[in-house]
């Protein structure tokens, strides 16, 4: 180690081990490393500046402070998530139990009727086979041959589908009739409330809802339909 | 059922009590250090301070993955440095310059005194990629080997920094005793 390079480790690190065996009995050496030695001490006792009072007592407080902080959001999002989970469960019941209420074409059928009142089957046009046939062509559908007086023929809201209403003359009175697009989740079935009777079937393209008072109109208009009623493929 | 919650709460609990102390001693044992070693990268106390508190609020944050001592020394400058580099992010201070404040009013005019004022001053003075391994080895007693792997430096860039940091002091100190001993003379 030369002269500089002894220089250069000394202003380095004045404390390192290695430098004793590098100074030797070298008396200029030993004086530069005592000369250092004390520019360090005086160094390290600028460096030491006084520490504001109470600090150690402001982090802890601080940190004691952010624990309490997060433990009491913990709990809120607790609380949070409970009350989401029971207004969750009670939407899915609510929906799942409208559902089946409304789940059978036929009963929402009869519930449609029911509501209405007499607004279709107080209607009494006599509406021409190419009126109807306009509007069952948004469902592929056509009439090929007139199968009594259709009193009423209009799209409706059927359980938020747009369907077709019609109101037509059966053997012993005025016969509901709703061309429904296929809907998925809804029974096929007959359904009894009242005086009304009501039963669904699948044509090709649609289904047929028939709501009548008296239960054989309903299965006679649901024969004249089936034969009159052709769907494009 | 409930005894089982009960147990568990209370484990927890336990275990909070273990990280409090934990962090306890470590703020004890610490704080005095990072603050200092704070007050030098910055120049000014309530900026430190501040940055002091940001570090161990971290810390404490993730406490659970420190493993010893040593290793929660070095982690708490990592953490300062980086506190220290977002602040330069966020936005720039308006940083005194230390030459017009007196840092420490307090037994003033002693000749000592008036030496530590001066040599603060001329530490201040230094380029921070000088003042920062210096102040590692100072506070921290680092080695060369472990300032390197605290900076992410080569060791002999950070001797090399080591030897003109300390000879810059010496230096300014000669010319300023050189100085005062003219004026007096």
């Amino acid at each position: 180690m030369d002269e500089l390079e002894f220089r250069r480790a000394v202003l380095a690190d004045p404390n390192d081990k290695e430098l004793a065996k590098a100074t030797g009995d070298d008396l200029k050496k030993q004086a530069f490393v005592k000369e250092i030695k004390q520019l360090d001490k005086k160094i390290t006792e600028a460096s030491n500046i006084p520490v504001p009072d109470g600090l150690a007592h402001r982090l802890l407080l601080r940190q004691t402070m952010a624990v309490h902080t997060q433990k009491r959001q913990r709990s809120h999002f607790i609380q949070l998530a409970l009350a989401a989970s029971v207004a969750f469960i009670l939407g899915i019941s609510v929906t799942q139990w409208q559902f089946k209420e409304a789940a059978s074409l036929s009963e929402y059928g009869i519930a449609h009727v029911l509501h209405e009142g007499d607004y279709a089957l107080g209607a009494s046009e006599d509406i021409s086979l190419s009126q109807v046939n306009a509007k069952l062509a948004r469902f592929g559908g056509e009439m090929t041959a007139n199968t009594g007086q259709i009193y009423y023929a209009n799209f409706c809201d059927f359980d938020n589908i747009k369907s077709l209403h019609l109101v037509m003359q059966g053997d012993n009175g005025k016969v509901s009739v709703f061309i429904v697009p296929h809907m998925q989740g809804y029974a096929i079935d007959s359904a009894v409330k009242g005086k009304w009777n009501s039963e669904a079937y699948d044509l090709s393209k649609a289904s047929l809802v028939i709501v009548s008072d008296v239960p054989s109109d309903v299965a006679k208009m649901r024969d004249r339909l089936s034969k009159n009623i052709q769907f494009s493929a | 059922m409930f005894w089982r919650k009960q147990n568990k709460e209370a484990s927890v609990s336990s275990d909070m009590a273990n990280k409090q102390q934990r962090y306890e001693a470590l703020v004890l044992a610490l704080h005095a250090d990072i603050f200092r070693y704070a007050y030098w990268l910055v120049k000014d106390k309530a900026v430190a301070e501040d940055i002091t508190q940001e570090t161990f609020l971290r810390a404490w944050k993730s406490l659970d993955t420190l493993q010893d001592e040593k290793a929660a020394k070095s982690w708490l400058i990592t953490i300062l440095r980086r506190e220290n580099a977002r602040r330069f992010e966020r936005k720039q201070f308006d940083l005194v310059d230390i030459d017009d404040v007196a840092i420490i009013d307090e037994q003033l005019s002693s000749e000592v005194e008036i030496e530590h004022r001066e040599l603060r001053a001329i530490m201040n003075a230094l380029s921070d990629e000088y003042k920062e391994p210096l102040m590692l080895q100072i506070i921290f007693g680092y080695s060369g080997d472990e300032i390197a792997e605290q900076l992410n430096l080569n060791k002999n860039t950070v001797m090399t920094r080591l030897f003109r940091a300390r000879n810059q002091v010496k230096e300014a100190l000669e010319k300023a005793n050189e100085h005062r001993g003219r004026q007096n003379g």
